[in-house]
């Protein structure tokens, strides 16, 4: 019977597509937004189009932003020597919450992964080794994600800017804050051991 | 670890009933095709999340049902568990009182399973693949989180090996070829180091069952050394392998490719085993497992031996109960024909009649 309704069942279909969301939760969706006042529905049209029309990637570092370049990058209280590369915008909006690094940043959008077809050549590889060669850079913090792929590309990255003489660190292995050694799984246990410091 | 109380939904041709057992031994029989290996391969699925049968995951549902589930009521340390499996097209969920599990070696590990059965005799005499998944199962039961690092490895292995197709760069080779060598050193390393502790308990048990006249060994076909090493011999070969490998699109050497060889007295049992020496090996390599389990882990995985009788000669058998008779563990024991047991066994076990998929408690003679 709703398919006598092609209006919303196109917008289902378009809801649809969302990662996480499947038909009935789209259809849950649809029938919110049909009660919704049409004033309601504009607004969120309209920051739906201006999300698109408005943003784009920085220039220098691959955020996403409104202006270029970004505000990250003209922060002038920030430290020009050291950048932090991370794999999408998700995991440098993580960092920035944390508060806990002061640097600039380099977007790679991706990891290597050849059962993917990603390979150097599809991610920001090679603005980043221009960013490194002006001589700024004393020291590079690779934060793409502990998996397979994000230890190949942090891999990648050490080996291909080995000449440049930059310092480069790798964030570390961590137990989560607050939880008890008791409860944490082993693997995680395991890598934080072989990754202590000194006191 | 006992298993208390097992319900099954559309599992395989398993009824829907509520069952509670033998805190020590269960019998369960009945003729061929009625659900006896299906009941045991659900129990092992607990310990495995995996089938020991080639099943997919879907072939474990009843024909024309959409999802399965398992739920066993477990008591471990004196604590009662609820285990639940979900069995969908999709994949398996596993839950744990009631709480899904953010990993899956979070949940394996609550009830350990070892298994005996018919369906896995080829394996002796198979190809390495089904050796190597042998031993892995058997390490697995040790240390749940030993499935990370097979999962890495395979990981690594299959975006090396893509990129080798791809006829790439040696420069985007690297970061795999370190990763291989990490990864693919620390399997190695487990492996051989469980062998060594596993090797005398074999021997032991295996005389046990034989009555001491065979001995049996394994041997993995890397030589054991420190994880260094093995490391710095997997690095060796990738360099030595390169061109070719580069040719034939795979990687030619590494904890994919070892094999686990099985001797009785010194000779290959792969080409020269008999039958009923196939399946001692076979039964004693369990029960080493079940030994060094509950050393290991102060605690006696479930064991489940399918068609036992119909396996091994009556010497062999008795060889084994008494065997059985030394351990913790809680038994549970298929066979078509009531079997006959040792009287102290017969007296604390229970039996359960198996029909058409449908599981009933009965009082023999
Ligand atoms: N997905 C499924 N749905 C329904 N029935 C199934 C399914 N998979 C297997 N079966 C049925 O289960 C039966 C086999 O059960 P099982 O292998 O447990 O037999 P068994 O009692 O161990 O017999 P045997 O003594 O020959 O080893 C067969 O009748 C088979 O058709
Ligand atoms: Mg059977
Ligand atoms: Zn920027």
């Amino acid at each position: 019977m709703l398919n006598s309704i092609p209006s919303f069942t196109r917008l289902v279909s378009e809801l649809a597509k969302f990662p996480g969301i499947g038909n009935k939760t789209a259809t849950r969706l649809a029938f919110f937004l049909l009660r919704q006042p049409e004033a309601e529905t504009e607004a969120l049209a309209s920051a739906l189009l201006d999300l698109k029309r408005r943003t784009r990637f920085c220039s220098v570092c691959f955020h996403i932003t409104e202006e270029d370049p970004c505000q990250i990058c003209t922060d002038k209280g920030r430290d020009d020597t050291l950048i932090c590369v991370v794999e999408d915008p998700q995991a440098l909006l993580a960092i920035e919450r944390s508060r806990s690094f002061k640097g600039r940043y380099h977007v790679l959008h991706g990891a290597l992964s050849p059962l993917d077809g990603i390979g150097p050549a599809d991610l920001k590889v090679a603005p980043l080794i221009r960013r490194l060669e002006q001589g700024t850079i004393q020291e590079m913090l690779i934060a793409t994600n502990f998996t397979v792929e994000g230890d190949a590309t942090a891999l990648y990255l050490a080996k291909l800017t080995q000449h440049l003489g930059i310092k480069l660190t790798r964030l570390a292995y961590g137990i989560p804050m607050g939880s008890e050694l008791e409860y944490v799984d082993e693997a995680t246990v395991n890598r934080a051991v072989e990754g202590r410091r000194e006191l | 670890m006992i298993l208390e109380c097992l319900k099954a939904y559309n599992y395989r041709n398993l009824a829907a009933t509520e069952l509670s057992w033998n805190e020590k031994f269960n019998v369960v029989y009945g003729s061929n095709a009625q659900g006896k290996t299906n009941l045991l391969e659900a129990i092992y699925l607990f310990g495995h999340l995996k089938s020991f049968r080639n099943a997919r995951g879907s072939d474990l549902i009843r024909h024309n049902a959409e999802t399965a589930r398992l739920n066993a009521t477990i008591k471990r340390h004196k604590v009662r568990h609820q285990l639940e499996i979900t069995l969908a097209k999709a994949g398996r969920t596993p839950k744990i009182n009631g709480k899904t599990v953010q990993k899956l070696t979070q949940f394996l590990g609550h009830l350990r399973t070892v298994i005996f059965t018919p369906e896995e005799l080829g394996i002796i005499k198979g190809y390495p693949a089904g050796r190597r998944a042998l031993l892995d199962r058997a390490i697995l039961q040790t240390d749940p989180t030993y499935l990370e690092r097979v999962q890495e490895f395979d990981r690594v292995l299959r975006q090396r090996n893509q990129l080798l197709k791809q006829q790439s760069s040696f420069k985007e080779l690297i970061p795999w070829n370190s990763a291989f060598v990490r990864t693919g050193g620390i399997i190695r390393y487990e492996r051989i180091n469980y062998l060594e502790r596993f090797r005398s308990q074999l021997r032991l048990v295996y005389k046990e069952i034989t009555g001491g006249t065979e001995t049996a060994d394994v041997h993995y076909s890397v030589a054991p050394g420190a994880l260094q090493c093995l490391t710095e011999q997997l690095a060796t070969d990738l360099d030595k392998n390169y061109q070719r490998e580069q040719k034939l699109g795979l990687t030619l050497a590494g904890p994919h490719r070892d094999d686990l060889e099985f001797l009785v007295d010194d000779r290959l049992l792969r080409t020269f085993g008999s039958q009923g020496q196939q399946r001692s090996f076979l039964l004693a390599f369990k029960a080493a497992q079940v030994v060094d389990l509950e050393k290991q882990l102060k605690e006696s995985p479930i064991l489940l031996l399918d068609d036992l009788a119909s396996e091994l000669d009556a010497s062999r058998q008795e060889g084994f109960f008494s065997f059985l008779l030394q351990r913790q563990s809680q038994v549970f024991l298929t066979a078509a024909q009531l079997p006959k047991l040792a009287i102290s066994v017969r007296q604390t076990a229970s039996y359960f009649k198996v029909d058409q998929g449908m599981i009933f408690l009965t009082t023999p003679e």
